[in-house]
């Protein structure tokens, strides 16, 4: 039987929250930047 | 729209909460690998939404081509980034579980090399819509590109059956009965109903920004 290597599997899963959470947050940024009209994002 | 993507959104996230606890909690330690055989639902399913997300690509893709509709571009627009960013988790995942059960971080095996080019050939269609100005000229070689790229779909299914490789073949998704305690199945299909909500939930808010991010153009 192999040991547990829990290491590896944290290491999986936090970069599965890392890489979700990354797109998730890009499509809401993009969502505000959309909302805001464009004369003031010119002038940001 | 909006509304359809906050109700898919929460049921993917209530999806993917209870695919962690049905992987922590209920399912079983494997005998032979331990604990770190509890990535395979996190590998698993995503591959699968890969295979999903392309499939999108190369449906809506020959939609586009027949009918030039700007709907099926953006559905193949959609899916094919969000298909790459579950594909690089897959590759990611992969790797991570290969290290402790292979020995090895990467082989190029067919299973591995035909996954890599898959994600490179997407990354490529992203990177094409990006470099063509003209929106309809860059919505048809798109979609050129989403079919042929898809086409390595079946390639990567059935790579393990072809070729010898280090990857083992599919538990499931082949003839015959899963060969896996239904304690095993039955969290490996929740969670890929949570990615597959996920996926869902990513490609209907991405369609709509694509939307409009068109109408702000044309504005």
């Amino acid at each position: 039987m192999m040991p547990d290597n829990w290491g590896y599997v944290a290491a999986a899963y936090a970069l599965a929250l890392v890489m979700f959470g990354g797109y998730w947050r890009r499509l809401r940024t993009r969502e505000r930047q959309l909302r805001t009209p464009p004369s003031r994002r010119r002038g940001r | 729209m909006a509304t359809a993507s906050r109700v898919l959104g929460w049921l993917a996230a209530l999806g993917l909460a209870g695919g962690l606890a049905m992987g922590f909690g209920v399912a079983p330690r494997e005998t032979t690998q331990g604990f770190v055989q509890r990535i395979m639902y996190l590998h698993v399913p995503t591959a699968w939404v890969a295979y999903l997300a392309f499939g999108v690509v190369f449906v809506a893709s020959i939609v586009y081509l027949a009918r030039r509709t700007d709907a099926a571009d953006r559905v193949a627009h959609a899916s094919a980034e969000v298909g790459v960013v579950f594909t690089g988790l897959t590759i990611a995942a992969g790797s991570i579980w290969g290290k402790p059960t292979w020995g090895t971080w990467w082989t190029w095996d067919a299973r591995l090399t035909s996954v890599a080019v898959l994600f490179v050939m997407y990354l490529g269609y992203l990177l094409l819509r990006g470099m063509i100005e003209e929106p309809e000229r860059g919505a048809r070689y798109a979609a050129v590109l989403g079919i042929i790229a898809a086409l390595d779909v079946p390639l990567v299914h059935f790579s393990v059956y072809w070729w010898r490789t280090l990857h083992q073949p599919p538990s499931v998704m082949k003839p015959g009965a899963p060969t896996m305690p239904p304690v095993i199945l039955a969290t490996l299909l929740v969670n890929v109903v949570a990615f597959t909500l996920l996926y869902l939930y990513f490609v209907t808010k991405r369609v709509e920004l694509l939307r409009r991010e068109q109408e702000a153009r044309l504005a």
